[in-house]
Parts: C-alpha cells; structure tokens; sequence
C-alpha cells in the first residue's frame, strides 16, 4: 500500500490536497482523503451589514463561479424581505445566469480540465492535414447543432460566423508554436505535467492537436460569452445587482440609457457566438473524447452519482413570490429539484424523492455534520440544519503537514447531509434527476428544457452506444453532462432573451420593484432562503435580517456537497468516493484521480467554512 | 524598472565582440559549471537564446475571480500574453500540473531564475491562528509565499486582495488577513487593484514590460499611473449630467432610464482611482456605471468598510456653501463659482471621506484588537 498526497490540486478554484491509499499491485485506490485547506470568513464579515449590500460581499466567495451567490443571496434576501422582482428583471438575471453558466463550463472544460485528456506533448506528432480532416468529420459526427434552440423573436444570425478553423496551415501554425515552446525550454503552463502517462496515448495525435488548438482558441473567445453580463451587471467577474431586481434601467428613447437597442444587439451577439462555441467546439470535443476513453474502457470514476444525487431547480420562467412558499420551485423550467438513487441501476430502477419551498427551511433534512472537519457542535448535538449551524473551530493539525489522518479531523469543510446521508451534485445530478422525473413520470408535462434535456442523454447514449446508466455515472459522464448543460445554459439565454425582447414590445420596461427599498418598510425580524442550480449544483443561502441588518449568513454550496469529509459512520463524500471509484496505472503519477476531481470542477473558496475565534454560537453562516 | 537582462551573445555583440570570443567564453563556462565537454553545445544555445521573463503566480485567501480576469485579456489575447510576452511557469490556475510535479517545478523555476522572475500574489495573507486558515502543499501560505518572494526580482500585486486585504480583511477581518506588502519586505511592488481589476489593466502591466522592458510608472502608492491615474467621476460619461444636476433619485426612474448620475443613490466614482471610465470594461464596451449602478470603489483601499453603497457620498462644504447632490448643479452652473468650484469641491469632499475612511478604519482596528484580546481570554479558559 503506498499514500500518495496530491497538494495543490491545480486549474481548480482555491486551494483542495488529497491523499490516497494504493494497493500497487493492482492500482487500485482503496482509501481516499479530500481537504479543503483553507477558510476567509465572509459570512462572518457579511454579519450587520445592509441586506441591500450584501449580494456584492457574499458574491465574492467565488469569482470563478462569479454571479452565482449574488443571485442565491438576491432571492434569500428577497424571499425575507417578500419583495417579487419584475418581469423583466427575472429574464435578465436568467440571461446572465445562463451566460455565467455557458461560460464557466466552457473555460473548465478547456482550461482547467482539458489537460487530463490531451496533451500538447502528443500534438506535436500530429499530420496537420489529417488533423484538418479530422476537423471536418469531427463537425459532421458530433454535429447536435439541432438541439440549441433557436431565436423566437428575431433569427439574428444569418449564418454560423465562428466555426473551428479546418485548415492544415491553422493546425500547422499552433504545432509549430508549440514545438517551438518545447524547444526553448520555458514550457510555461504546460511544465512539468507526467505527459509520459500512458492516458495520453487513448486518443490520437491529431485528436490531441485539435483539442489543443481549441483550448488556445477558446482562450482567446471566452470573455465574449460573458457579454450579458458585462451589458445588464456592467462588468465581470463580480457584476451589480440591487435588491428587487436589475439597476440596469430600459429605454429605447436614450443611448445613455443603460439597456436600448445597441446593447441588446451585444447580448444578442454573444448568445449566438456562445451557442456557436458550444455546438461547434465544445460538445463535438468531448463526445471525441470521451467517446476514446469509453472504448478504450474508462468507464470510472462514477462514485456517489450511481448511488444518490440531488438538485434544486433553476430557470424561474416568471418572477415568482418567494422561495420557502414553494412558488420558486413552481415557476421553474429545469425542474430538477429532488434526489435520485441508484440511476445506476437503470432509470427506471431509480428512487426519486421530491425536495421544494418549504423543505428548505426544514430542519430534518438539509444538515451538516463535523465528526471530520475542524469544528465542534456543543454536548448532544451530531449534526445541524444550517439556520441552526454553530461554528466553533476546533482546528488542531499544526503548521506543516505530511499526511492528514482519516480517523480524526481533516478539513476545513463541513459535511452536509439530506436525512443524513451525503449527496452529490452538479450537472449529472441535474440531467440524472431530470431524466428520471421525465421518464418516471413525476413530470408529466414536460417544459422545452426538459424536453431538451432528454433529447440531450438520448442523443449521446445513441452516439456512444450505451445506455444512461452505463455511461453517466462516470468520469466522463460528468464532464460530457457539464458540456450538455452548457448547451441547455446557451438555450436559456436564448430564451429568456426573446423573453426580454417580447415584453419591452408589449410596453413593458420595468426593471427594478423599489417599493421595499428603504429599511423601514421591512419587518422588524425576518429570515429567508435563496435556491439556485448553479454551474456546479445545488446552492442554497439562508438569511437572518434583524432590525435592518443582517444577523445571520449561511451557504451551503455545491463544492461542500461534494468535497465534505466523512460523516461519523464513515460514509463517504463524492470526491473521496470518486477517487476510490478510480483505477490508476503509477501510483506516483495519480493523473486519472486529479482527471476525476476536475469533472467536478471544484471551487474551494465556495466550499470552505468559517469559525469564529472565540468559540461563542455564532449565528450560523458558513461559506 | 529593468527585470530581464540581455542574453550573453546580446552582450558579447554590443561590445563588438566576436563569435570565436563568444564561443571560446561558452566553453570556459562549460567548464565552469562542471559540466562535460559534451554539454557545450547547450550551454551555447542557452547563452544565445533570449529568455522571456518569467513568472511564478500564487494565490494566497481569494476567490480566483483576478485570474479570471486575466483571462478575459482581449488586447493582448491572453494566448498571446502567457505564449509570447511571459512565461507563466507556476499558476495553480493554468498550470497543467499538479501536487508533487508541480511542486517540484516550481522549485525548480526558483532556483533557475533566482532574482529575474516576476512574482504576481493573488489574495491575501492570513495570518491569525499562525495563518492554518490558508494552507498550500501542506505548508501555509505566509511560508509560501514568504519563500517565494525571497528570489522574486518584483512583485505584482493582482487585486484588492493582495493589494488591500481585501473582502476577508473587511471587518472584523476573522483571519487577520494582511495585504502581500505587509508580508513582503524590500522588493520593488506594483499593485494593480480592483475587484477585480479590469482585464486589459491586468495584462496591460505584462504588455508595458514586453514593450518597453521595463514595468510601467507608478504612483506614490505603487500604482501604475496610466491605469489609476484618474477617478472614475472625472472619466465619467455621466459627469455632464453631475455637473448640470440631473440625477437618478430611485432605482429605474426616468432619470436612470436616460442614464443620469448615480451620485444620489450611492456612487463612490468620485473617489475611486480606476480606468472604468476612460478604458471601461470589455474594450469600451461598459462599466457599472453605464449599467445603472453606482460605483462601489473596489479599486480603493478598504472599500468593503466605507460607508453603505447605497449611501450618497457625504455632503461637499466649500468656502461659502455647502453643496450635495441637490444644489450641486446650481452651484456648477452659477457664473460666480462655475466648473472650478465644483472641482475644488469635489477633491475637498474627497478628503472627507477619506478622513472618514480612516476613522473607520480606526475603529475597525480598535474592534479586531478587541476580539483578539477576547479569543486570547477565551483560550486561556477565562
């Protein structure tokens, strides 16, 4: 048995270390340890602050997933405070969801994950005119163009303006500059990586190339997907909001106005360039991909999702009156709110158990626990619904480590739990709670983006060959359901545009309900919660607001979910149950784990909590 | 400052040297060295081949967003910043590898470029607890990055965090977190703030040192003039409407749909030193403020404790009146005090609220003092 310990788990978003132990002989993993090694307090600083402000602190947990805890803070303080934001503000924040959403998938796709999959090493023995080839059948094969929706209101594009370049000189051009790099001896970002690992043999020379070519292309394009919100929020990552809605005011009398018709058009240009990046780059990639690496075997790495997954909803088609009322949950189109156990057994093997309104602010079923994380809860209590959350540190690993230790306290995050149990979630959670619902028939009629969920898993276990269960729950059903709700998140956009265009055309121009503004319109004491389906899965907000001020944060975030330390029983999270679901060739170079943790796209600053240094019960809000 | 020096050959060519004296030296350096005599060719070609300046980025208590940032860079692509202009050998961003390879790299880099390479810090440092709230290999990150810098030619610090302290420095600051200069001793800083900072500003400091071999000037503070040279309220595109006193009372009135000034309800444009208003975000394309929400000053020091956002700026005494944004027109307009009054009122508001920052930031220190003083009680059981 050797432990191997990887820290830092790099192209991720903060700082995560495992440790693994393996059985050298057969390499397999069978035990595995995942920490988050670092904490900041935001909620802490986030306490008696004006709610109205605190989307912009809480916000900064994460600027990778940026956008999507201003949103989850907006509807838990608008859910206390009972203010319904307009129409209109409903579209635009579900624009610039989906463009966070198509985005954040895009750049972890090739930036932080691709790099487990190819290699420019092997790119540089590639045919650049077979690799152009390669291009052309590539489109032709993958092509699932049809699934995006289209424009209802105006079909902007004429034509397709961002294809993948098909030429050999373009292939030629970047194998040259890398071959190039190589040969100066500053490799840069491409140092150091183990790229004599027998993975990077699975797909093609010229499939490495191509894929190579598209990260740096995709580079170079990416901040044009977040132009939504750059237009309705003003910059990104971090962009503004206000409480009650959007302040980006609507007139088509005024080129000073914030949105008119010249600022549409940008957002507009951005969704089509953003479906086009999708269709084109994107999902034809990873079907390549991971089509090479299910043949070739590798069918790992499915953890957790084949035993229990959950979601929370996301897409409010109309503004609704709250969260913990049920009517979020309601107005939803990815109603993906719920848990689904054993999908791999087959859908329709699979349990579902419902989750809404008021299940949120139910202290039986969303708790966290601390039996291995560095907290401690008072005499009698295991574990505790987050509104109800005490934080005291009990941090006690020193200064330098060398191996962390499983059986006592390792983490700075906490473990969550539904009815005690662990979860997880993300993209495969969603498409996996989606698909049963549909084909189970708790949904019976339903939505586009149902529909189009389904055609989605339809299309690709009929591309690879497989049924749902057998290709989802695995490394690269994750990462090819990430790719899929780019696609869904792109389609949103597009919908919820047409939305936007359609309304202002019936007169409506309102962005911002401002009736609850000033403080002394809000109950003395309310609470509130706010659900969101971000990029990364379910992310919940609670909120305490006090006389005016808030006294009481809480997130549970996605990463926390999947990251969590073990629980008491020893039942396990879904990165360390990923890990030990991971079949490795070298010990020492543990390329196929960090491959399995990256297709969860972890973000440590989300996930990490906070203590407060003089042990006192705090008002229970964890980042 | 000059960061990169010539390669040998450039050197031996200014001096009028020749080739034969060029190579002769590479030899003697081969034998230097202690290498074999097999290893001279390299040793030639290393001594020949110009360098591009390297750098090692670390990320101490942030949320990635500055990377992210960085990213979005469209003039220069990033491409072409992180392939032609630098060589980014340590990124926990970008770098493909990971956990001991990476480490060893990285050690590597240090040892190979010791005193050339440029040290970019995202975040800040914590240092309560003995600063285990951020730790990095198995090491914290004042370690880290106090072994870093130790060989860094300069250091850039990327955002408000690393510049500032930023959002986990804000009050009460649970974990002590200090900005990387307070950490850092006896180095040559740039610091580019902003939360984040705008893109091109970020790779804009790269693009200056590959154009001109030097990093860019800076202000007293260490900030690069050309991106914080001006306050976003006199780059503003609203300013006009400031100046004349048309302003947004509420949210989404008609004021705000024709894209009036925000002072009203919460700008803090008039005392943040940023380019949101002359180079805006996305080349040009917006800044908060075009998007109809007031400026919330995350360029300058401390912003998360300054007063509310939705708060207008304190009111502005000049010699003979007191002007806020009710009679700021007028007084603007009026012959007798015309557009120098209005200046001259402005930077005097300016250093009221800057006073009144420090009182904040006073009693902040005063309140961080005091938690402390109750986490020791506490510790020793009292």
């Amino acid at each position: 048995m050797k432990r191997v310990v990887v820290d830092p788990v790099t192209r991720i978003e903060g700082h995560l270390r495992v440790e693994i132990t393996v059985d050298e002989s057969n390499g397999k993993i069978s035990d595995a340890l995942s920490t988050g090694t670092a904490w900041r307090g935001i909620e802490v600083v986030s306490k008696n602050r004006d709610p109205r402000d605190v989307w912009a602190f809480i916000g900064r947990i994460c600027g990778v997933c940026t956008s999507t805890h201003s949103l989850a803070s907006l509807r838990a303080v608008e859910d206390a405070l009972q203010i319904t934001i307009p129409k209109n503000a409903n579209f635009i924040r579900n624009i610039m969801d989906g463009s966070q959403t198509v985005h954040d998938h895009t750049v972890h796709f090739y930036h932080l994950h691709a790099l487990d999959w190819v290699s420019p090493i092997e790119a540089l023995s590639a045919d650049p005119e077979k690799t152009a080839k390669l291009q052309v059948e590539t489109l032709k094969k993958y092509n699932v163009t049809g699934l995006s929706r289209r424009n209802q209101t105006l079909d902007s594009e004429s034509f397709s303006k961002e294809f993948p370049p098909a030429t050999p000189q373009y292939f030629a051009a970047i194998q040259a500059k890398i071959q190039k790099i190589v040969d100066s001896g500053q490799t840069g970002i491409f140092s150091a990586n183990y790229w004599d690992h027998e993975n990077y043999k699975i797909l093609s020379p010229e499939a490495h190339l191509m894929a190579v070519s598209h990260y740096l292309n995709v580079l170079d394009r990416q901040s044009e997907i977040v132009i939504p919100q750059v237009v309705f929020g003003g910059k990104n990552p971090h962009p503004h909001y206000i409480v009650g809605g959007m302040p980006c005011s609507i007139s088509m009398n005024d080129m000073n106005a914030p949105i008119n018709t010249m600022r549409l058009a940008a957002v507009d240009k951005s969704i089509n360039l953003s479906q086009n990046i999708i269709n084109y780059y994107y999902l034809p990639d990873i079907l390549t991909i991971g089509k090479a690496f299910i043949d070739a075997g590798i069918t790992d790495g499915g953890g957790l999702s084949k035993v229990r997954v959950m979601g929370y909803g996301e897409a409010p088609d109309e503004t609704y009156s709250g969260t913990s009322n049920g009517d979020y949950n309601k107005q939803c189109l990815v109603r993906s709110n719920g848990v689904v156990e054993d999908f791999a057994k087959g859908v329709e093997n699979a349990k579902f158990y419902n989750l809404e309104g008021e299940d949120f602010m139910n202290p039986e079923i969303i708790q966290e626990a601390v039996d291995h994380a560095w907290y401690k809860y008072p005499e009698g209590s295991s574990e505790l619904h987050p509104s109800d959350g005490v934080t005291e540190a009990a941090y006690d690993a020193g200064t330098e480590w060398v191996n962390l230790d499983e059986t006592k306290k390792y983490s700075w995050i906490k473990s969550p739990t539904w009815y005690g149990k662990p979860v997880e979630v993300g993209p495969l959670a969603k498409y996996m709670i989606v698909y049963t619902k549909v084909k189970q028939g708790h949904i019976t009629e339903p939505t586009w983006a149902e529909q189009l969920i389904v055609e989605q898993i339809e299309t690709v276990s009929s591309l690879l060959g497989l049924k749902p269960e057998e290709w989802m729950p695995s490394t690269v059903g994750r990462t090819a359901c990430r790719a899929l709700d780019a696609q869904l998140g792109s389609s949103l956009e597009r919908y919820f545009y047409d939305a936007l265009v359609n309304n202002i055309n019936a007169g409506d121009t309102s962005v911002a309900n401002t009736e609850k503004w000033d403080p002394t319109t809000w109950p003395e004491e309310c609470k509130g919660v706010g659900i969101h389906e971000a990029p990364r899965g379910a992310l919940g907000h609670w909120v305490n607001i006090t006389k005016g001020e808030v006294s009481n944060y809480q997130a549970v975030v996605p990463t926390t979910w999947n990251a969590m330390p073990r629980l008491a029983n020893g039942e396990q999270g879904a990165y360390e149950l990923c890990m030990i679901d991971t079949h490795i060739a070298a010990p020492d170079k543990p390329l196929e784990v960090v491959r399995g943790l990256h297709s969860f796209d972890p973000c440590l600053a989300c996930a990490t909590h906070l203590y407060k240094k003089d042990g006192s019960k705090i008002t229970s809000r964890e980042v | 400052m000059q960061l990169q020096n010539k390669t040998m050959w450039e050197h031996f060519q200014d001096r009028g040297l020749s080739r034969r004296t060029f190579l002769k030296s590479c030899l003697a350096l081969t034998a230097v060295l202690g290498l074999s005599p097999s290893e001279f060719p390299r040793v030639a070609e290393a001594a020949e081949t110009k360098k591009l300046p390297v750098v090692i980025w670390l990320h101490g208590h942030e949320c990635t967003g500055c990377d992210e940032a960085f990213i979005r860079s469209t003039s220069p692509y990033t491409s072409d910043v992180i392939l032609n202009m630098i060589s980014l050998e340590s990124s926990h961003l970008l770098s493909s590898a990971f956990g001991e390879a990476f480490n060893a790299h990285l050690e590597k880099t240090m040892e190979d470029y010791d005193s050339q390479y440029l040290l970019a810090i995202e975040g800040a440092v914590p240092l309560d607890d003995d600063g285990t709230s951020c730790m990095t290999g198995g090491h914290t990150f004042k370690h880290e990055l106090e072994k870093v810098s130790a060989g860094a030619a300069a250091v850039i610090e990327y955002g408000s965090c690393a510049t500032w302290g930023g959002i986990q420095a804000a009050a009460p600051n649970p974990t002590g977190s200090v900005t990387t200069s307070d950490v850092v001793k006896g180095k040559p800083v740039i610091k580019v703030p902003g939360c984040p900072p705008i893109p091109e500003v970020m790779t804009g400091v790269i693009m200056h040192y590959a154009l001109f071999g030097e990093l860019p000037p800076v202000d007293q503070v260490g900030r690069p003039l050309q991106f914080y040279g001006n306050r976003i309220h006199d780059t503003c595109y609203k300013r006009p409407f400031f100046d004349s006193g048309k302003f947004v009372e509420k949210f989404d009135d008609e004021g705000a749909k024709k894209g009036w000034c925000l002072y009203k309800v919460g700008c803090r444009g008039p005392v943040a030193y940023n380019s949101c208003g002359n180079m805006r975000w996305w080349e040009g394309l917006s800044y908060p403020i075009q998007a109809g929400h007031g400026c919330i000053g995350c360029s300058e020091k401390d912003f998360w404790d300054n007063d509310q956002f939705y708060d207008r700026l304190p009111s502005i005494p000049t010699p003979n009146a007191v002007i806020d944004a009710d009679t700021v027109g007028l007084v603007g307009t009026a012959a007798v005090v015309g557009a120098i009054g209005v200046h001259a009122a402005i930077t005097t508001f300016v250093n009221k609220h800057e006073q009144s920052k420090k009182d904040k930031e006073q009693k902040a220190h005063e309140a961080h003092i005091q938690d402390k003083q109750t986490v020791s009680k506490n510790d020793l059981g009292e």
